[in-house]
């Protein structure tokens, strides 16, 4: 009872900014509300739910986010842990490449999104220029589909490395100096230390950023929609820029609720399917 | 004494009541002003300063307050349009695209501004400029500058501009193969609103038509096709860049500034742009409509920004008052003269002195003359991107033009009739 009272603040917090919206999207996914009933909400069942799964752009998106999310988390986590381990070693100006490297996770996205969508321009953008004093065809990042939704990855770990790679620092900091020092004793080279030591003990955090990362890949909206609007044929197009449209573009809140919590239960299905895979992990191990 | 102090007595109370008396009725008559307060993209907001800085000191009862807004147009739909849900509006007016009209009259949050101005308000308004202010027969918006697409021509290249589709292509390849200019035309190909108003003017000049009335919402027409084929085979052939598939307007002007295409579509803004000293081209680009079929009479997209009337102004009259003094012969000179925007009132086009200034006028108004509107639809944000969605396929590569302008029609058949809209001919509500 005494638990129950000390929790209830934090339960109440909970219920208001988290259960109380999600529930107001599940009504709203059950209305029409759009500019066409005048913005006032009509019930209409099931519908949007059906025309969901009949969207072939929501699904598409969906592939996309996903792809975007894998890709560039995956990515994130391996720069990230070099520049972490070479950042964790003693070395003079160390502490001022340490304050450069984050650099990029300090800039707003909208201004870094800019940056790289000059950086790629076709045929003015610096990448090109250099491609062409070698001689070389000048290359459409952004207007090439198949193109386009790897130029928003690059971006994207550029600007998102730092963070991984300060979790991953702090993390190996925490790892306590003796056992390598043991291990030295025992004829344990460096390279072995890396693979019996460093990274077992950093899985936690490999795991923490991992999830951190993987959420807020999953639901890009800044980057996609300053780099390429989404475009081109909406090859870039994310899940919550597609909620975005219909609700602030279309006005069709009815819809674009059920865009989200359609995301939100692909995401649970996600995360319900990595617990339990690191449950069985832990399991065999 | 005492008398003397009486009469002075006296004297300080009369004064006093007098002194009550004409504080009391200056008050009544210094009633606090009627702020409007007004939101405008950025670049109107400056252009207006002065304007509203001799507005507000001529007017003592009304004080407009401008809100600057974004630079980019979806971003202030977006400012807009967040705070319109909220309930009641921090603005009295909004100065609108053209396209945002039947979207905003359909979520009722506009005032028809009827009562005020009567039926004869869009009379003095050239014909590129009536439409589209009008919804179901109520007026909800008067334009403050007319806009249009317009064709950028390199007059040291050609001795006179295309007038259809081939030539242009035709011209373009000639001096490409020259070494003249690296690409024939560069335009607006990036997957946003800009995509749908190279469009529709194109596929006017091509015979159709974008809109009611026709299967697949007009798209499902050999025009459409044509069109749209027409686009993709400028990329495929190399006369426009591939990179045109993420061009906006700024991209394709700093292209044909820099003296790399003989062709530029874009809006009358950029005139002033091109004659800058830093421009390659100063001097040397003529300005004339879009290119059509032979038979068919060009096109222009009709863009242009108007003020509409939010519901829920606490003071409308005010409010309409400031939209007529900005929307005004006087503002709108200013705007033309100092700014080059792009007058809507009729005797604004031959007025000797602006003429002498701006010598494009004329020309701008035959484009003006041949303004086609985007639907008037309350669902038009989403019919443009159905639109833009195949267009921006086609031009980065993928797919066959007739194909995919069957899917974009069929897409918009299917919006409509979800949305309980007829899909057979409705009535369009042209001119005033």
């Amino acid at each position: 009872m005494n638990a129950l009272l000390l929790m209830a603040p934090a339960l109440l917090l909970l219920l208001a900014v988290f259960v109380w919206p999600l529930l107001d999207y599940a009504w709203l996914s059950l209305q029409a509300q759009s500019v066409f009933t005048g913005l006032e909400a009509v019930p209409v069942g099931p519908l949007n739910w059906q025309r969901l799964a009949a969207d072939g752009r929501f699904w598409q998106d969906a592939w996309q986010t996903l792809r975007f999310a894998l890709v560039s988390v995956g990515l994130e986590l391996l720069a990230g842990l070099a520049i972490a381990l070479l950042l964790h070693q003693r070395w003079r100006g160390r502490g001022v490449v340490r304050s450069l490297a984050l650099l990029p996770w300090a800039l707003p996205t909208t201004v870094m999104a800019l940056g790289w969508r000059w950086i790629f321009n076709d045929p003015y953008g610096p990448i090109n220029g250099l491609l062409q004093s070698l001689g070389l065809a000048s290359v459409p990042f952004l207007a090439a589909p198949e193109l386009a939704w790897l130029a928003t990855v690059v971006a994207d770990v550029w600007k998102t490395t730092p963070f991984v790679a300060l979790l991953l620092l702090a993390g190996l900091q925490m790892i306590p100096h003796d056992l390598y020092e043991a291990f030295a004793l025992e004829g344990g080279t460096p390279w072995q230390g890396l693979w019996r030591i460093t990274l077992p003990l950093l899985r936690p955090y490999v795991f923490i950023a991992a999830l951190f990362r993987l959420a807020q890949a999953l639901g890009v909206f800044d980057l996609i929609a300053v780099l390429t609007g989404g475009g081109p044929a909406s090859s870039t197009e994310s899940l919550a820029v597609y909620a975005y449209l219909n609700a602030m573009r279309f006005l069709d809140f009815g819809y674009s609720a059920t865009v989200m919590l359609g995301m939100f239960l692909l995401l649970l299905l996600g995360a319900a399917a990595l617990l339990v895979w690191r449950r069985q992990a832990e399991v065999r191990a | 004494m005492s008398r003397r102090l009486a009469a002075i007595a006296q004297g300080l109370a009369l004064a006093l009541a007098l002194a009550l008396v004409i504080g009391l009725l200056s008050r009544a008559w210094a009633r606090p002003a009627a702020v409007v307060r007004v939101l405008m993209p950025a670049p109107f907001a400056d252009a207006t300063a002065d304007l509203v800085a001799a507005f507000n000191r001529s007017h003592r009862d009304v004080r407009i307050a401008v809100t600057r807004g974004p630079f980019e147009t979806e971003a202030v739909s977006d400012l807009a349009i967040s705070s319109l849900l909220l309930g009641d509006s921090p603005y009295d007016l909004l100065l609108m695209d053209v396209t945002w009209t039947a979207k905003y009259a359909a979520a009722g949050w506009l005032e028809p501004l009827d009562a005020w101005l009567g039926p004869e308000a869009l009379a003095p308004l050239v014909d590129g400029a009536r439409a589209g202010n009008r919804i179901d027969g109520r007026l909800y918006r008067l334009p403050l500058v007319a806009d249009m697409g317009l064709l950028y021509w390199r007059t040291d290249l050609m001795d006179a501009p295309p007038r259809t589709p081939g030539d242009l292509a035709a011209i373009s390849r000639r001096l490409q193969e020259q070494g003249k200019v690296r690409w024939g035309y560069v335009w607006q190909g990036r997957q946003y609103e800009g995509l749908s108003c190279v469009f529709v003017e194109l596929v006017s000049g091509f015979g159709g038509q974008w809109g009611p009335g026709e299967p697949g919402f007009g798209l499902a027409s050999p025009a459409a096709a044509r069109a749209a084929g027409w686009l993709q085979q400028l990329v495929h052939e190399g006369i426009s860049p591939r990179a045109v598939a993420n061009f906006a307007e700024p991209e394709a002007l700093q292209s044909f500034e820099a003296g790399e295409a003989a062709f530029l579509r874009n809006w009358p803004y950029a005139w002033q742009e091109l004659q800058r000293p830093g421009s390659a081209v100063a001097g040397r680009v003529g300005v004339t409509t879009m290119v059509a079929e032979p038979g068919v009479s060009p096109a222009a997209t009709q863009g242009s920004w108007g003020f509409s009337l939010l519901r829920g102004s606490p003071h409308p009259d005010a409010a309409v008052a400031v939209l007529r003094a900005l929307t005004g012969e006087a503002s709108q000179r200013q705007l033309v003269s100092r700014y080059g925007y792009t007058p809507t009132l009729q005797t604004l086009f031959n007025d000797p002195e602006l003429v002498a200034q701006r010598p494009q006028l004329p020309q701008l108004r035959r484009a003006l003359d041949q303004a086609v509107l985007r639907p008037l639809n309350p669902g038009y944000a989403q019919l443009s991107d159905i639109l833009q969605r195949q267009l921006s396929a086609l031009i980065s590569g993928r797919g066959d033009a007739a194909a995919a302008m069957a899917r974009a029609g069929r897409e918009s058949d299917l919006l409509l009739r979800a949305s309980g809209q007829e899909l057979s001919p409705r009535p369009q509500e042209v001119g005033a």
